[in-house]
């Protein structure tokens, strides 16, 4: 998945989050389930990314299924490249 | 958002200090795996995982012992998981494989003390570990000098079985590790007020060798010519297999395999052709450390095999599950654990010929064998290694390293000039 133009989708728990992540599967649309990253959240679980370009079609999923969503925030910007650090 | 801040409150933990750790692993496993392209679908699971790394496990285990059963904390792939399963309770790994509890571990531990040590021992002290808060007992082992010393640090916080693992592999000490296994069998029922039977120890022989078998199965798919996993994935399974239910993880893997076995009919891989193939012998890997490979796969190679405690000595060779007696289930036990080659037993040619062996089946261009620092087993044996492997004309690098980002630059350099060397 490209880098740019994604977003963030949070949930209050888990199951929401593993819910969606199967219904986008069955629709084809291209998600990764991550950890949530510090800048949208302070609680820790997982959240899905989406392309910019998917997320009307997610949107949809999620309010036909009523998946109960936290929030959906662009993905944090990065400043310039990576350089590797421990965890 | 998941908020496990009660339940990390309720174990006592540091919520200041463990609020750190949360901080970077996001950023971290973000850049390492999910960057990576043409990832297997099944990794969803593991990828779920990491992101409720502190949550959802823990929470199981919790559960667990509101029901009455008992938590085991466990260090070493030759503690037998099985005698604890047919018991009733659970183990769970508890190896330290995050920098960030190395610091803690050095106040209290020399700092010649490997990383892996240092990070267990931190992890406990500093309370920023669930699971090492959760563990109503650890089981440490006698495989080195630091663990054995560690042990008894970590024995003033939480009950400390200490299996006596032998030196050597005569028949007298598969004999005396026969009666280790006997002993922790005794330490378990008290603990856990639980008779071992045959049959529980029978069904629990079934559990660990069917995640084994899985295991088994996933690198098998690595051996294809189209690698259909990164190796950084497959160490992840690994590193999560130690502390997930070992039924889900059989049942993850497999079902991961079954992807990845689609991908090598089509000669699906995730790599381009002619990715150079390494092997990676030595010291474990414990999650979240991710350095070396990652190091390997940005560098334009594919690691296809872990001879490690986080790669094949973990689940390589089986119980038998047709003995009828628990007297000849734990002979069983100690004689498929005996088979593990570790540095830590004299002599260890038999880990020369598992290398030599692996080195032919996954078809590896090169061994990286590396060791963690001052681990002084695997850094000894390095050279007997480095030696055989030289008369079969298998090139080798041994590396040195630790959790930290200090020595990335310079490892990544090393390794780089290793792969340009391959290619020519």
């Amino acid at each position: 998945m490209e880098t740019d133009n994604r977003f963030y989708i949070l949930f209050p728990n888990h199951h929401q989050g593993l819910r969606l992540s199967q219904l986008l599967r069955e629709r084809g649309i291209d998600y990764l389930i991550a950890p949530t990253p510090r800048q949208l959240s302070t609680c820790c679980g997982i959240s899905l990314i989406v392309k910019g370009g998917d997320l009307e079609e997610a949107s949809q999923v999620i309010a036909e299924h009523e998946i109960v969503v936290e929030k959906i925030a662009p993905a944090p910007k990065r400043d310039g490249d990576w350089k590797y650090r421990s965890c | 958002m998941a908020d496990y801040r009660e339940m990390w409150s309720n174990l006592d933990m540091d919520l200041e200090k463990h609020d750190v750790l949360c901080q970077v692993l996001p950023e971290v496993f973000g850049e390492v795996y999910l960057s990576q392209q043409k990832r297997p679908r099944g990794m969803d699971f593991y990828d779920f995982v990491v992101s409720e790394i502190h949550g959802v496990r823990p929470a199981e285990l919790i559960e667990h012992q509101k029901s009455g059963g008992k938590v085991f904390g466990t260090f070493c792939v030759y503690v037998p998981d099985e005698i604890v399963f047919a018991a009733g309770g659970i183990a769970t790994g508890l190896c330290g494989g995050s920098q960030f509890w190395v610091a803690a571990g050095e106040k209290v531990l020399p700092p010649n003390t490997c990383p892996l040590i240092k990070a267990s021992v931190g992890a406990r002290l500093d309370k920023t570990c669930p699971f090492f808060r959760i563990a109503d007992m650890f089981v440490g082992e006698t495989t080195c000098d630091g663990k054995k010393k560690a042990w008894e640090i970590l024995a003033s916080e939480v009950p400390m079985h200490v299996i006596d693992i032998p030196q050597m592999k005569r028949a007298q000490d598969v004999n005396a590790f026969e009666r280790e296994i006997h002993s922790f069998i005794k330490v378990v029922e008290d603990f856990t007020g639980s008779k071992i039977s045959a049959d529980s120890l029978g069904e629990s022989i079934k559990l660990i060798n069917n995640k084994r078998k899985a295991l088994q199965r996933l690198y098998e798919a690595r051996k294809a010519a189209a690698v259909p996993i990164s190796g950084k994935d497959a160490l992840l399974v690994t590193q999560i297999a130690f502390y997930d239910d070992p039924s889900r993880c059989a049942q993850m893997a497999n079902q991961l395999s079954e992807e990845l076995e689609e991908r090598i009919s089509r000669k699906e891989g995730v790599f381009p052709e002619d990715t150079l193939r390494i092997m990676i012998s030595g010291t474990p890997m414990a999650i979240p450390n991710w350095k070396l490979h990652h190091i390997v796969e940005t560098s334009g190679a594919a690691v296809v095999v872990e001879e490690s405690c986080t790669g094949t000595r973990y689940f390589e060779n089986l119980v038998d599950e047709t003995a009828p007696t628990l007297e000849r289930q734990v002979r069983a036990l100690a004689e498929r654990y005996m088979k593990t080659n570790c540095a830590c037993f004299t002599p260890n040619s038999a880990r020369i010929d598992d290398i030599l062996r692996l080195a032919e089946e996954y078809k590896v261009d090169g061994i990286i064998d590396t060791n963690l620092q001052f681990c002084n087993l695997y850094s000894t044996e390095s050279h007997l290694v480095k030696q055989a492997l030289a008369e079969k004309n298998i090139p080798v690098l041994h590396l040195e390293t630790d959790y930290s980002e200090q020595d990335f630059e310079q490892l990544r350099t090393r390794v780089q000039a290793f792969l340009e060397m391959l290619r020519e």
